[in-house]
């Protein structure tokens, strides 16, 4: 069952990409959101499968029918790039050798105790700190360029 | 433990999937839906290592992503009625066009 519906997201996924009418496109995005948060909720994980059918297939799928608002019923021509082919492989067949090379994991079938877990933000203020620069210089970065572009736009 | 392989390997590929669409794809709507596919498969994981190995910290952080995608939605939505009103098209590059030609 959980193969299935995980088959089922990932054409759903590669079909919302590959459609040429927006309409289509969005459907596929919100059944396959809506088929990851059914499987969370299989996995034992509510909250988070209603929060991700909530927000998802709510709230973020509304925005995106509002940009379809704007684009109209067909996707306008693009070039392709031939090279994000190659790089998309490179990185898949990366990230699928990785799990393999790890030793066996010693905690299967049982839970990791809080001390083993990653620690995150919890220990070194220094790590909230370097977030927060990251964050703060993004948006920083984010609305200089907004701004040359307003103002470019303007004129 | 099968089951968490079958999970990564599921992850990996809709990661993939979200790169290919970032790097190839040239409009706004589909990059946007890229973007989430990218983090939705690093939800996935996070899930997936939550539930086989009991990693509450995993969900914690899983949580935080949920959060920070609808603020990118909000904010990507911006961006392209930003861009449609200066260009009359959804195509990031042409947007980059459209400010060095003034």
């Amino acid at each position: 069952m959980s193969v299935l519906i995980l088959v089922l997201a990932i054409i759903l996924a590669v079909m919302s990409l590959t459609q040429k009418n927006t309409v289509p496109a969005v459907i596929a995005f919100v059944l396959m959101m809506f088929l990851l948060g059914i499987y969370y909720i299989f996995m034992g994980e509510k909250l988070l499968g209603l929060f991700q059918i909530f927000v998802y297939t709510g709230g973020i799928v509304v925005l995106t029918l509002f940009g379809v608002t704007v684009i109209g019923s067909k996707f306008p021509k693009y070039e392709i790039r031939p090279w994000a082919v190659s790089i998309v492989t490179l990185v898949i067949i990366g990230l699928l050798i990785v799990p393999f090379l790890l030793p066996d994991i010693p905690y299967e079938g049982k839970a990791i105790p809080l001390k083993d877990q990653v620690k995150i933000f919890t220990d070194f203020y220094a790590e909230i700190a370097i977030f927060m620069g990251v964050v703060a210089a993004s948006i920083l970065y984010g609305s200089i360029r907004m701004l040359h572009t307003l103002k470019h736009g303007k004129e | 433990m099968v089951g968490f392989y079958i999970d990564a390997i599921a992850a990996i590929i809709l990661f993939g999937v979200g790169l290919y669409g970032v790097t190839s794809k040239s409009d706004f709507l589909k990059i946007f839906f890229s973007l989430e596919m990218l983090l939705n498969a690093v939800i996935l994981f996070l899930a997936s290592a939550a539930y086989h190995f009991g990693l509450t910290r995993g969900l914690a952080i899983a949580y935080v992503i949920i959060v920070i995608a609808t603020l990118e939605a909000a904010a990507g939505v911006l961006i392209f009625i930003l861009a449609n009103r200066i260009t009359g098209e959804i195509i990031p590059d042409h947007l980059d066009k459209a400010v060095s030609d003034e």
